[in-house]
């Protein structure tokens, strides 16, 4: 395992943070490896994303817009990726730990028969070694992971490490069609319902409801103007989802997204386990709640007391007052 | 039609876990198990499919795991599956993603299958990351994070949860989809399927007898665990009761400037 080999996901052009984040990483890990950071980038407007990348430090873009990609669904792009993999040779192989992270990141383990982990948080490299850290059974333990063989797939939670531009060589390639292919998963429609938002899982900041929101209506008004305040994004209690006041990918806990943002707000959240396992790693918790004696304030850093109806409108108020 | 339901038993979210140091893994002696609760939601639409098809459509269930498990693997028979098939071999303790992908497959594909529904992640590693391999492994297509799922004949459509929304997508039978929570409400088994189950067949087979070919424990693992550490305890941080919404909202700011947060 020598050089290391990332998978740019991104949404219309557009690398995702994760994917930034994962780039800028890289190159720290390959210059241990004595090896170089190749990036791959696939699907409609890889072009554009692969010239947003040049201002991270990357040697190689290897690049291939072929129709197919967006046409079936995963299977071209794995098979774009097992044959620049091959073409690389031993490497680390990098992917976000997102839906299309994870299931790329699997299926190419199964075509190079290598080991694979995923929801890493730190990749060591100690003496020409590569250990992955990652946090198990909701966080409670932190493993190490190491592989054997010629390549290792690991699979990077976003908000891990720091985006930091620095331009590499950049050098674009075009990657050549896979031969002899046939493709048996047709895309007949694509819903892109939040092109510009950040999930939950890539925002540096989350505003989090709970039951005590009571309705759908303050997820899209106080809580969603707080967020705005913030640069963040809205999450969620599963008790919140499953009353219908909000999209499922908005929920953070076991059933939902582990997340580790910088900073964390829950509101009317009463910090049930299958919640804590999904947001213990952030940063920094706040958690405003009525009841002075909720779970949630044995981990929380600052538990407010008191009414959320007019504490967050007052917050987003002081916080806007405090930019200008 | 033969579908094959792949269930995890796995450890009760909230029982105390513990690694044991000196073999890195979990320690699952007194902890109590259960069926990873995203499998409950796979089970469910097998066993909607094999209502809408009838005929002679059957629902199997396969795990590998210690036989201790078989108890739990009857509560999928008491919600209404056929049958099970355990893979039960000690050679298989410590298999890692890897193993356990390259393993079911060889099991399923001599069992043979229509079609192979799996839960998208289990509640003990959260990987999620064992249906793309084993789709990969049986050779045929995998369609990840089904929320809805059709099947007419062999055609199967399906629609797919994304980052940023949803997906349509179709393709032919065999094949192996994942499904997420909101594709449907797992029943609970019936006083009536609870009796019918203690006589439903849970056959147990080693590595051997469900044609795995390679060995798949520890040893063969393709990742090793070269550490375990417990991270710092987050500590019980302040509590401040706040007199009015300008008191609790300055309180957060203060401490938000604190951290350089704003
Ligand atoms: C298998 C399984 C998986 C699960 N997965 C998840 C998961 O992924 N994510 C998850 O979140 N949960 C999950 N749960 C559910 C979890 O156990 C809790 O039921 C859930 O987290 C509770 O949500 P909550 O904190 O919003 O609601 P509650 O526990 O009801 O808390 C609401 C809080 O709001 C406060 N409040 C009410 N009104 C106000 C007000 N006006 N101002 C201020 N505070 C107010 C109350 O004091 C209370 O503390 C799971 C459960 C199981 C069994
Ligand atoms: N040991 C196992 N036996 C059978 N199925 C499994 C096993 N491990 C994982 N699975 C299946 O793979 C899905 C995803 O699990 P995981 O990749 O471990 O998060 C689960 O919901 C199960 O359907």
């Amino acid at each position: 395992m020598r050089d290391v080999i990332i998978f740019v996901e991104h949404v219309q052009g557009q690398p995702r943070r994760v994917s930034l984040e994962i780039a800028s990483k890289a190159k720290e890990i390959a210059t241990a490896l004595g090896g170089t950071v190749h990036a791959i980038v696939l699907g409609k407007n890889a072009s554009a994303a692969a010239e947003a990348l040049k201002a991270y430090p990357v040697d190689t873009i290897h690049v291939a817009e072929d129709p197919d990609i967006d046409a079936y669904f995963i299977d071209p792009s794995v098979d774009y990726l097992e044959a620049a993999a091959k073409a690389v040779g031993p490497a680390l192989v990098l992917v976000p730990y997102t839906m299309i992270g994870r299931d790329l990141g699997s299926r190419l383990a199964a075509r190079l028969d290598a080991g694979q982990t995923a929801d890493v948080t730190d990749v060591v490299v100690d003496g020409g070694k590569v250990a992955c850290v990652s946090p198990k059974l909701g966080g409670t333990v932190l493993t190490s992971c190491a592989f054997k063989g010629d390549y290792g797939i690991a699979a990077i939670r976003p908000n891990s490490f720091k985006a930091a531009q620095s331009a590499g060589a950049g050098t674009i390639v075009q990657l050549e069609k896979p031969a002899g292919k046939t493709y048996r998963i047709k895309v007949d429609e694509e819903v892109v319902e939040a092109a510009g938002e950040l999930g939950v899982e890539e925002a540096s900041t989350v505003i989090a409801g709970g039951r005590g929101v009571g309705g759908p209506e303050p997820f899209s008004t106080i809580l969603k103007d707080l967020a705005d305040s913030l640069g963040g994004s809205v999450g969620a209690s599963r008790a919140a989802v499953d009353a219908g006041w909000i999209g499922h990918g908005h929920q953070v806990g076991q059933t939902g997204k582990t997340i580790s943002p910088n900073l964390y707000i829950a509101v009317g959240i009463s910090g049930a386990i299958q919640h804590k396992v999904g947001m213990r790693t952030a940063s920094t918790i706040v958690a405003i709640n009525k009841d002075g004696t909720v779970p949630i304030g044995e981990f929380a850093d600052l538990l407010v007391v008191g009414d959320l109806f007019s504490i967050v409108p007052e917050l987003s108020k002081q916080i806007r007052a405090g930019h200008s | 039609m033969k579908i094959l339901v792949t269930v995890k038993l796995v450890p009760d979210t909230t029982a105390e876990k513990r690694i044991d140091p000196s073999t890195k893994r979990l320690v699952r002696t007194g902890v109590e198990t259960v069926l990873n609760p995203f499998d409950e939601y796979a089970i469910e639409a097998a066993l909607q499919l094999k209502e809408k098809a009838g005929g002679d459509t059957t629902v199997t269930i396969v795990t590998l795991a210690p036989e201790s498990g078989k108890e739990i693997v009857r509560k999928a028979l008491a919600m209404g599956a056929d049958d099970a098939l355990m893979i039960s071999d000690p050679a298989a303790e410590g298999s890692d993603v890897w193993g356990t992908a390259y393993a079911l497959a060889q099991a399923i594909k001599k069992n043979g299958f229509d079609l192979v529904i799996a839960g998208t992640q289990s509640t003990d590693s959260t990987t999620g990351e064992l249906p793309g391999a084993l789709a990969e492994y049986l050779g045929v297509p995998g369609v990840t994070y089904v929320r809805k799922l059709d099947l007419d004949g062999t055609a199967l459509k399906a629609e797919r949860e994304t980052d940023t929304g949803y997906a349509k997508v179709s393709t032919d039978l065999p094949a192996l989809v994942s499904v997420t929570k909101s594709i449907n409400e797992p029943r609970y088994p019936s006083l009536k399927g609870i009796m019918g189950a203690k006589k439903k067949t849970i056959a147990v087979q080693t590595l051997a007898d469900a044609g795995v070919d390679k060995p798949i424990g520890s040893d063969a693992a393709r990742t090793e665990v070269t550490n375990l550490e417990t991270p710092p305890a987050r500590g019980k941080g302040q509590i401040f009761e706040a007199a009015d919404a300008v008191a609790g909202a300055t309180k957060i700011v203060e401490f938000l400037r604190e951290r350089k947060l704003v």
